[in-house]
């Protein structure tokens, strides 16, 4: 078929007019530049997005080897005189307390720190990529204690045994026994599927460390003449008694994002009392357990807790918002970590500062107090250059006499000090005007650490059991779910 | 007599010259497209590393990752939530381009006419474009609280209504959408009408078109491209949307509001699995690119419309 001759176009508004007397560009029409831009559009669209998800291949296959052994002769907090590092943190009250303190440290060991805050939102991904390029950029950073499950294998990570073990780079005050037992065996594991933590290397130094257990707001409690509940059935018949939508007051604030931190907290400390367990180890292979029917019962009545006395917008809420609502009176209890309660009970920190008081929250069926804990860790980058430096800091900043002085002078407070010895002579002195929170501590700390079943892929498997409850809190069957959840999650930790 | 022009030689050291300045004129265009070249370059270099780890196992797992081929397209592709991300994105990609070229439009009509009230309007306007979506983000998620957000408060929702809901989820993170980007559609579009030609117009009304006549069988044909420029530019960003959808919900209750763009940060910064978020990417890339083109021909055709060219 013959193509009948295209008019010459008399428009000003066609894409393929011409001026009288220019001349004619021969390729490059402005529809094939349009479709060009469209073409490069989506490539300059796509690109960046692309290139972000990978984070560059300087961390592929690099091995490190352990600093220590290379310390020798008496120990001197002057041996790396002159070095610099790198400290990578977020900001928290720990961080606040110790900020003004490096001077201390530089004037100590002649070490400058330099510093860089990243907000907690962005944190772990600002560290996971400087990690990953194997840059050796920081030299030492702030971990949660979950995180040196994934930080760990690909060896990202220092191990710190080694240098607790050498007397020539630490000192002999340094007296690591005299950390929370929990705290301790909580960052150290050997990497091996079904091996229990506490075995193998010791990847981080716990800083400052929370219990989860309840908050409750003890004035409104005392006018009311009620008492924290005992067991997981009173308190959900107390939660329910003290909301009252109308006012827009509500029982019981606990976290419920879709985020694996949803789940350690009070969710994972209720369910352990409860007798529920995450996983059941044979040999090397894990079979994910949130479905057996113990936990079944316990989530399905942990989401009517949820939907009866929880926050309204139960989905979105993270600790900030739990807290939030505990100081503006707005929920009257939290069940959530202790060191985010606190702060709320300073003077002019919140409008129910001074009203507040701590319980262990709802004893297991065999009165057992298991309490999920978070620590707030000092790692070192194992593709530090000043692998010395960085220790000398990471043994100060978790010593004695520096925790001790942050616990006294930290205007947010340090709660909780990772050291038993500070917890006695530096820390009970504070807590005069925070009712129950020493017993409360002292009731959970022999029961408090990681109840989590270690394995590498935490983050996933954790945030789709956070996915799985907000399936089921918007009407989903809580044991189809958590069937389908256990069978996703049994593939993924045994995947090669 | 025959007169033999002799050409004439230029003089010493002049033609050397020549050949320099001809040389450089040459070299030129080759200097001139450097920046070009540095910065595709600097786009293709990531983009390429990009699709090459979509074909390994790169992971927080697996630090020296080995070739896999199309494992993980399989895995994606097989994923039911994969699937659900693509859904959410689509949904959330067409509502949120519809409704803001449909106010956008509707705006751009209402401040055509040059006023007072209109000028102010127009430069009130454009201020939720000045704000960077992840700040709107957390002003909506205040806005949003049931215990002491503004809206439930104004609406007289009580403390019960949830507008983060897993059935008002999308919804109201569209919401958030249209409020940030309605004004750049408008302002998009207000410049378009403003510049088209009166003539027809004129012509029109002399030959007694109503207003309702001109605005169909003209303005609407003429603004066509100036619309079709909005839409191409709002889709594809909404195809891409995170930032305040994330800040919002983290792509939560479920996966209502996940994204393709959430579900690639999940994989590639939570997870740790470096070439399975490339792979979202990637697919979300081929997406982007597929409706590009399309939409750049819509508007190839409709400017050859508008022109008269075609009917």
């Amino acid at each position: 078929m013959k193509r009948r001759p295209r008019r010459a176009p008399r428009s000003p508004l066609d894409p393929r007019y011409r001026t009288p007397g220019t001349p004619r560009t021969p390729d490059l029409s402005r529809r094939r530049a349009l479709r060009l831009f469209g073409s490069g559009g989506a490539a300059l669209a796509g690109g960046p997005l692309l290139s972000a998800c990978g984070v560059g291949v300087g961390g592929l296959g690099e091995g490190h080897a352990n600093g220590a052994s290379e310390v020798t002769g008496a120990f001197d907090w002057r041996k790396a005189e002159g070095a610099e590092i790198s400290f990578l943190q977020t900001p928290h009250p720990y961080q606040a307390a110790f900020q003004p303190l490096l001077e201390e440290f530089t004037e100590l060991t002649g070490i400058t720190v330099n510093t860089d805050q990243v907000a907690e939102a962005d944190y772990y991904t600002r560290l996971n990529t400087e990690l990953a390029s194997g840059s050796g950029n920081y030299d030492v950073f702030m971990t949660g204690a979950y995180f040196l499950w994934t930080y760990g294998p690909p060896g990202w990570m220092e191990d710190l045994g080694p240098w607790i073990g050498n007397d020539s780079a630490t000192s002999d005050e340094y007296d690591f026994d005299d950390v929370f037992e929990g705290l301790r065996t909580s960052t150290a594991w050997d990497f091996e599927v079904g091996s229990p933590l506490g075995t193998g290397g010791q990847w981080a130094i716990p800083w400052g460390f929370e219990t989860n257990v309840i908050c409750y707001n003890k004035a409104e409690f005392d006018r009311r003449g009620v008492r924290p509940a005992e067991t997981f059935d009173e308190l959900f018949e107390l939660a329910v008694d003290l909301t009252d939508r109308s006012e827009g007051t509500y029982g019981l604030a606990f976290r419920g994002s879709r985020s694996w931190a949803t789940i350690h907290p009070g969710f994972m400390t209720q369910f352990t009392r409860e007798g529920c367990a995450d996983y059941s180890t044979d040999g090397g292979t894990l079979s994910a357990t949130m479905n057996s029917d113990a936990a079944v019962g316990f989530t399905r009545k942990w989401i009517d807790l949820a939907r009866e006395a929880g926050p309204t917008s139960w989905t979105t809420y993270d600790y900030p918002d739990c807290t939030a609502d505990l100081g503006s009176g707005a929920a009257l209890m939290v069940f959530d970590a202790d060191s985010a309660t606190y702060p709320q009970n300073i003077p002019g920190n919140s409008a129910s500062a001074g009203d507040l008081a701590w319980h262990p929250g709802p004893a297991g069926p065999d009165g057992n107090l298991d309490t999920s804990l978070w620590a707030w860790c000092l790692a070192m980058n194992s593709a530090s250059r000043n692998k010395l430096a960085a220790w000398l800091f990471i043994q100060w900043a978790t010593g004695k006499e520096a925790q001790a002085e942050a616990v006294r002078t930290g205007e947010m407070g340090f709660a909780n000090p990772t050291r038993e010895s500070v917890f006695e002579e530096a820390f009970k002195p504070t807590l005069d005007a925070f009712p129950g929170y020493q017993e409360t501590f002292e009731r959970v700390i022999d029961s408090t650490r990681i109840h989590f079943t270690p394995q590498t892929q935490f983050f996933e498997t954790t945030e789709n059991w956070a996915v799985a409850l907000q399936d089921i809190y918007a009407g989903q069957d809580a044991e189809e779910r958590l069937d389908e959840l256990a069978e996703q999650t049994t593939e993924l930790v045994n995947r090669d | 007599m025959t007169r033999t022009d002799t050409p004439q030689r230029p003089p010493a050291g002049e033609g050397s010259v020549r050949r320099i300045s001809a040389r450089r004129r040459a070299f030129r265009p080759y200097l001139l497209s450097i920046p070009a070249v540095l910065l595709i370059a600097g786009i293709l270099y990531p983009f390429g590393l990009g699709v090459y780890y979509t074909f390994l196992n790169y992971s927080a797992m697996v630090p020296e990752p080995v070739l896999v081929g199309l494992a993980n397209y399989a895995v994606v592709l097989s994923d039911p939530v994969f699937w659900e991300s693509v859904r959410v994105t689509l949904t959330y990609a067409v509502t949120t381009t519809v409704v803001e070229t449909v106010l956008g439009a509707g705006i751009a009509l209402l401040l055509f006419r040059a006023s007072l009230v209109g000028r102010l309007l127009e430069r009130l306007l454009i201020l939720p474009l000045m704000i960077a979506p992840v700040i709107a983000g957390v002003i909506w998620g205040l806005m949003y609280n049931p215990q002491f957000g503004v809206l439930n408060h104004m609406f007289g929702l009580g403390s019960t209504f949830d507008w983060l809901s897993e059935d008002r989820a999308l919804w109201s993170v569209v919401l958030v959408d249209v409020w940030i980007f309605t004004p750049f559609v408008a302002v998009l579009v207000l410049a378009g009408i403003r510049s088209l030609p009166r003539e027809p117009f004129e012509a029109s009304a002399v030959d007694g078109a109503g207003a309702l006549y001109m605005f169909r069988r003209l303005m609407l044909p003429m603004m066509w491209p100036y619309i079709l420029v909005a839409v191409i530019f709002r889709f594809m960003d909404s195809l891409k949307i995170f930032d305040h959808v994330y800040v919002l919900t983290a792509g939560g209750p479920g996966g209502a509001t996940r994204t393709l763009q959430i579900g690639a940060y999940q994989n590639s910064m939570t997870n740790l699995n470096f070439s399975l978020g490339s792979t979202y990417m990637f697919l979300l890339w081929i997406i982007v690119f597929i409706t590009a083109r399309y939409l750049v021909g819509v508007l190839g055709k409709a400017q050859r419309r508008a022109a008269g060219t075609e009917d």
